[in-house]
């Protein structure tokens, strides 16, 4: 009976916590014009402090997204072209020498910000993609002999381009599998079209007003962690990721030979969290299966190898996925 | 007699000794050579151009006395080529002789009459040589070619001769890959054997057809649950796992829909294409978002509740069960084998 009164407490708060979620949508909506999936995609990296990897074309308002959650959450925003000849430096910050002082001061690089945007991030060398990724991973950053704490809530949202690959630097599977989401942006629909370019005639462009604070984010992700998932959830998401990695296991004999290599346990974390969050942003205090569907294939994609016999055969990650859900049974 | 002539007579005596011994000796050499025969064999005395025939000698000889065979390296004579050697062959017999054999696998390139001369095997006894030699042979070497006549004029070249097919001649290769093959055959066999075994073992989660109608075993299922009264044990998760179970599984083989695999809102979209009444929709929904809530949210229902979730179960099933109709022919099976059952029964009373 006590853990009814806790989850029937639990529903309530969250029902409370998360109300500013229809506001900051709408906030977001003004300004983004369809793309819900990324918008989604967002509040579901920042509340569960994981960072988002978008790949789309170019001209998908990857960076006015970002660019309007920053202002939205009334937070820091730092924008990062990756370029090849980007040094670690530039991303960090260095220690320079002042004439004034005489002595070496540091210059904080753009990554102590609350929101970055990594544009373009595999268009950098291995060396400067580490630094990013090693700051993601750590949120802390050193530079001479003083490690600095990044600021709270810290997102990146790093872009890459699914064409021109040439002189790019694709990002290894050990570091792109730190991205909690992988986020694929499609092009908008025809009325979505048409109200962009209405937006970008008019006199004015919409603006997003400031409704949250950073400490606002930092309390909902709090909550976010408290929201109940049952055993049952646990085991479901157990079962996803084990059919990743062994799938005649569970009849899917066909992609024996099409997986070169599973998920981590850190997929198992993401989905977990990235489940909690979505079930958050749904203003429930339990999450359910459809949580988990709904947040499996961002989670998931950019986590299995596939084989060249999968290429071959033009099986992507995405059908490997679906085929899983179609077949571990819910509980 | 005086000094110079006595030694003069004892020089003489000692060469005539000396002559006497070497004569008992060469007489004793003698005797042991005429102990050794000699002989050499042709397997053919004819053959054609380039056949191979072998020849054979044979030396039969004290056991303790040394002969050396002949040394031949490419040719035994001017036209007969050796093509192979083999090594001397030693055979002890009863009598304390040996006997020793080799062959030689030889070839001839020119037509005629080639005369093989006795060959020599070399006995050294007590420091002398002496010759043991074999009989002497005589080859027929046969050219079966027709002779080119330079006054006929330039002729074509002749085409490769024809050869008769011999099943011999590929046998020991259809032995090779027929036995490669039936291996792979038996590994592939056996892979698949071990997949449909595993399959059909229960290491995957392949589900079997039932046999009987889904309504039958949802009914039996819910029978079951009803029995075992789990939420008066205060199992409230495992009664709505159940029931919940139960209906998906029915709902699955009813309309053909993966619904153990669906969530509770994909199998409502998933039903709104098939032709169900509101009432039994209602009471899916019911069933599955309190089973949902009790599975996942610690949702502690009402004992009103419970019963009513497990009534209507009862309800949706029977309410979207598909009759089986029977044809005639099947009912009046169905009645012969009671009657024939009664009779059956009455005739034990009696």
């Amino acid at each position: 009976m006590e853990q009814s009164v806790d989850i029937r407490e639990l529903n309530e708060r969250i029902k409370a916590e998360s109300s500013f979620v229809d506001l900051l949508t709408i906030e977001m909506n003004k300004v983004i014009v369809g793309q819900k999936h990324l918008v989604e995609g967002l509040l579901i990296g920042l509340l569960s402090d994981g960072h988002i990897l978008l790949e789309g074309v170019p001209g998908l308002a990857k960076t006015l997204a970002i660019n309007t959650l920053a202002t939205v959450v009334d937070a820091d925003f730092s924008r990062i072209q990756f370029t090849p000849d980007l040094l670690p430096a530039d991303l960090l910050g260095t220690m320079i020498y002042s004439q004034k002082n005489e002595e070496f001061v540091m210059k904080k690089g753009p990554i102590f910000t609350n929101f970055v945007l990594a544009d373009e991030i595999n268009r950098a060398p291995a060396k400067v993609q580490s630094a990013l990724l090693e700051a993601m991973q750590e949120r802390q950053v050193t530079i001479g002999d003083t490690t600095h704490k990044l600021e709270e809530p810290f997102l990146v949202m790093a872009t890459q381009n699914p064409i021109e690959q040439e002189g790019t630097y694709p990002l290894p599977e050990a570091q792109v599998d730190r991205f909690m989401l992988k986020i694929v942006i499609s092009y908008p629909q025809k009325e979505e079209e048409q109200m962009i370019i209405r937006h970008n005639l008019a006199q004015s462009f919409p603006k997003a007003s400031s409704i949250l604070k950073p400490d606002d984010i930092i309390r909902a992700r709090k909550v976010v962690k408290d929201v109940y998932m049952d055993e049952k959830i646990e085991k479901y998401i157990v079962d996803i990721v084990f059919a990743t990695r062994f799938p005649a296991k569970y009849s899917l004999e066909k992609y024996e030979e099409m997986i070169s290599y599973g998920c981590s346990p850190r997929a198992s974390i993401s989905l977990s969290m990235a489940a909690k969050a979505y079930a958050f942003i749904k203003r429930r205090g339990y999450v359910i299966p459809e949580d988990v569907r709904a947040v499996c294939h961002d989670v998931l994609r950019h986590r299995i190898g596939l084989s060249y016999e999968a290429e071959a055969n033009n099986i992507t990650s995405i059908d490997v996925i679906n085929d899983i859900l179609n077949t571990v049974e819910v509980p | 007699m005086n000094r110079i002539t006595l030694v003069k007579n004892i020089k003489q005596w000692s060469k005539q000794l000396g002559f006497v011994a070497l004569f008992t000796l060469a007489i004793g050499v003698s005797a042991k050579a005429q102990e050794v025969s000699a002989t050499a064999t042709l397997d053919s005395t004819l053959i054609f151009i380039g056949g191979q025939i072998d020849l054979k000698l044979e030396l039969s000889q004290p056991g303790d006395l040394q002969v050396n065979f002949p040394h031949f390296t490419d040719t035994i004579t001017k036209n007969i080529e050796i093509i192979e050697k083999g090594g001397v062959d030693s055979l002890r017999m009863d009598n304390n002789r040996l006997v020793l054999s080799q062959l030689y696998r030889i070839t001839s390139f020119d037509s005629g009459l080639h005369y093989i001369p006795p060959i020599e095997f070399e006995i050294i006894q007590n420091e002398v040589r002496n010759i043991a030699a074999s009989n002497a042979l005589s080859l027929m070497v046969v050219n079966p070619f027709q002779v080119v006549n330079p006054e006929d004029g330039v002729t074509d070249i002749k085409g490769p001769q024809d050869a008769p097919f011999k099943i011999v001649e590929i046998l020991r290769y259809i032995y090779l890959y027929g036995g490669i093959l039936l291996g792979l055959g038996l590994i592939v066999w056996l892979i698949l054997y071990l997949r449909k075994n595993r399959t059909e073992g229960g290491l995957s989660f392949s589900k079997p057809k039932p046999t009987e109608p889904p309504h039958i075993i949802a009914l039996r299922e819910l029978d079951k649950i009803k029995e075992s009264k789990l939420w008066e044990h205060d199992k409230v998760k495992e009664f709505y796992t159940e029931v919940s179970n139960t209906i998906r599984n029915y709902i699955e083989h009813r309309y053909e829909q993966p619904a153990l695999e669906q969530t509770s809102i994909e199998i409502f979209d998933s039903l709104k294409s098939v032709d169900m009444d509101k009432t039994s929709m209602e009471q899916l929904t019911q069933i599955l978002e309190l089973a949902d809530l009790v599975k996942f949210a610690k949702f502690q229902p009402l004992p009103d509740e419970n019963g009513l979730t497990l009534m209507n179960s009862y309800f949706f099933v029977n309410q979207t069960k598909v009759e089986e109709i029977k044809t005639l022919e099947e009912e009046k099976e169905e009645f012969l084998a009671k009657e024939s059952e009664a009779e059956e029964g009455d005739s034990d009373e009696k």
